[in-house]
């Protein structure tokens, strides 16, 4: 069975590439523009490994990432964070890698591979 | 030593005498008998003091008479029997220090030579005077010329803080101001100071530094760095302070501008690098949909590509247009052609975004003096702005951009851009052409309109805003015809 990625971020162009780039290297992918839509989404698909954006309108990455733990359902899925923003690596320190965009994609993919295979 | 005497004298066994006299009383003393030695004696060696009888030989006074009193490197004492006496008075007057008769008196012989050695004396006390007098001279030129030529503002305050001496750059700058308060001078303030260097210099004797403001004579303001020392009087009283300043006024410049590109990068960088990674998708997608053949993907691709070159070049010009330094080149072009050049820009822009685009302008507009490149980014500027405003406002409503060119007189035109889009609250209105704002979130840079209104500016016209919100935006720009004497 396929593992499943979900991707939050608002910016739809990078959503886009994401799930391209993960369907296109044999993961199903779910997405979401914020936080909310999130942790919605996480309830219903129950994915193997989340990408979080940090910097979002309404609720922004850390607080989604809060909300996740507290959920027992969702707390142990891993979480890689790709964000602009600089210093995100302190922003979730538990995520399993924190990324900066620019990216490199193979790079992002030998990570998912290491987390869920 | 009493000093080097040659004594002229033919009478061997008076000279004799005479020299075992002096040599008594610490005298080198040589004898010359004939005309030949006493030549040879003064070619070859100077002498404190000549004494003796003259005219033994008429060519030897003569020759003596020649030497002028100040070029003259001895003192003359002569003796002689009264006829030679009476002779030397005619020809030698004051250049002899005593004539005295023979027989020699060895009182008053002694007399003159004390005389002689207290001019002798005299003499090299003057000359040592005279050569530090001329050092003191260069020495004060030497000082005048450096405070005059040293490229700060030097001015010299006594106690009541009044000017008592300037440096030639501080006249150019802020006049002649000898006896005028400091504060007046430079600030043009009626007292003194807070914190005032040259005070706490007279206070505490040392050296202080603050950084100010002034203002020239001619209006003009500079930031400079002033540091103040004490001048002490022989006793070690402060009696005046010099108070140097420097100007930095393009220090600072410099390093206002490099603050605010400093803050207008950072505050860029996450919309940047979200753009550089919209970028690398549209790439990936476009690598990807070739490979699979999918046209579908590498149309939307391209379409990204295309989007994302265009945002990054545009933030790309902004960042270039507010790092360089704005020397406007105005060019007198057709009106027409100007707005025939925007309209060129925004009509595909306004398709795109399904927004009816409508330029009215006048059969004859005429010409106008404007740097072409600057004045067309910063009206395509508006109008885009204008056409966001119609694409971010979601209802179902008609949207429209009007592009209007008024001839108001010889001198002046007015261009309206009017829109029907989102509109704009107070706030937003108020900080529309501020420096980094944006209302745009993450899409806008906020310097898109901050630079649009200061190249109006800096053509000499003004913008003005008109907006209500959720039913649109009017923007009318008043711009000169010609352009006259801008330095920027």
């Amino acid at each position: 069975m396929k593992k499943r990625i979900l991707i939050v971020d608002d910016d739809p162009n990078i959503l886009d590439y994401l799930e391209s780039l993960f369907t296109d290297n044999g993961y199903e992918t779910a997405v979401a523009e914020d936080a909310k839509e999130g942790l919605t989404k996480a309830g219903q698909i129950k994915p193997d490994l989340i990408t979080l954006d940090i910097e979002m309108p309404g609720e922004w990455g850390p607080r989604f990432y809060r909300h996740m733990t507290q959920d027992d359902d969702l707390k142990n899925i891993p979480v890689i964070v790709i964000s602009g923003l600089s210093g995100n690596a302190y922003a979730i320190p538990k995520a399993v890698a924190s990324i900066k965009k620019p990216f490199d994609r193979e790079q992002l993919l030998k990570i998912v591979k290491e987390t869920i295979g | 030593m009493g000093g080097q005497i040659l004594l002229i004298d033919d009478d061997l066994g008076h000279a004799g005498a005479v020299k075992t006299y002096l040599e008594r009383t610490q005298y080198d003393v040589t004898i010359a008998s004939c005309t030949k030695t006493v030549f040879e004696c003064l070619d070859d060696f100077s002498w404190d003091i000549i004494l003796g009888d003259l005219f033994i030989d008429q060519e030897i006074a003569s020759r003596l008479s020649l030497i002028t009193e100040a070029r003259q490197p001895f003192q003359l004492i002569v003796y002689g029997p009264p006829e030679h006496i009476d002779l030397a008075m005619d020809l030698f007057d004051l250049k002899v220090v005593q004539y005295l008769q023979l027989p020699l008196n060895s009182k008053a012989l002694d007399l003159s030579l004390r005389r002689v050695k207290k001019q002798l004396l005299q003499i090299r006390t003057i000359k040592r005077y005279s050569e530090r007098l001329a050092d003191l001279h260069n020495a004060r030129n030497n000082f005048n010329q450096l405070f005059n030529e040293v490229p700060c503002y030097i001015s010299v305050q006594n106690k009541d803080l009044r000017v008592t001496a300037t440096n030639r750059r501080f006249k150019k700058h802020f006049g002649n101001s000898i006896g005028a308060y400091c504060y007046q001078v430079y600030k043009h303030r009626g007292s003194q100071c807070e914190n005032c260097p040259v005070v706490q210099t007279f206070k505490d004797g040392k050296m202080h530094s603050t950084e100010e403001i002034v203002t020239s004579v001619s209006g003009k303001q500079y930031n400079v760095l002033t540091q103040t020392a004490p001048i002490k009087d022989e006793k070690g009283d402060i009696t005046q302070v010099m108070e140097m300043s420097s100007n930095i006024t393009q220090i600072r410049q410099l390093q206002d501008h490099l603050t605010s590109l400093g803050l207008m990068l950072g505050s860029m960088s996450h919309g940047v690098k979200g753009m550089l990674t919209a970028l690398d998708g549209g790439l990936y997608q476009l690598e990807t949909g070739l490979n699979k053949k999918d046209k579908a993907r590498v149309d939307k691709a391209f379409e990204q590509i295309q989007t994302m070159t265009n945002k990054i070049k545009k933030m790309v010009l902004e960042i270039l247009y507010y790092a360089k330094t704005r020397e406007h080149r105005f060019k007198v072009m057709d009106l027409k052609q100007l707005v025939d050049n925007i309209s060129r820009s925004i009509v595909p822009l306004a398709q795109k975004n399904n927004v009816r685009f409508k330029v009215t302008l006048t059969d004859a507009p005429g010409s106008i003096e404007v740097n072409p490149d600057w004045m067309e980014a910063a009206l395509v500027n508006f109008l885009e702005n204008a056409i966001d405003a119609c694409s971010f406002d979601k209802t179902q409503k008609k949207h429209w951009v009007t592009f209007t060119v008024k001839i108001e007189d010889d001198d002046c035109i007015c261009l309206v851009i009017k829109d029907n889009g989102i509109g704009m609250d107070q706030e937003t209105r108020e900080k529309m052409f501020t420096l980094f704002f944006t209302s745009k979130g993450s899409m806008g840079t906020g310097l898109g309109l901050f630079i649009a209104n200061s190249v109006v500016k800096q053509h000499g016209g003004n913008v003005d805003v008109q907006s209500i919100k959720r039913q649109g935006t009017t923007f009318t720009i008043h711009l000169p015809r010609k352009q006259n004497n801008h330095t920027y």
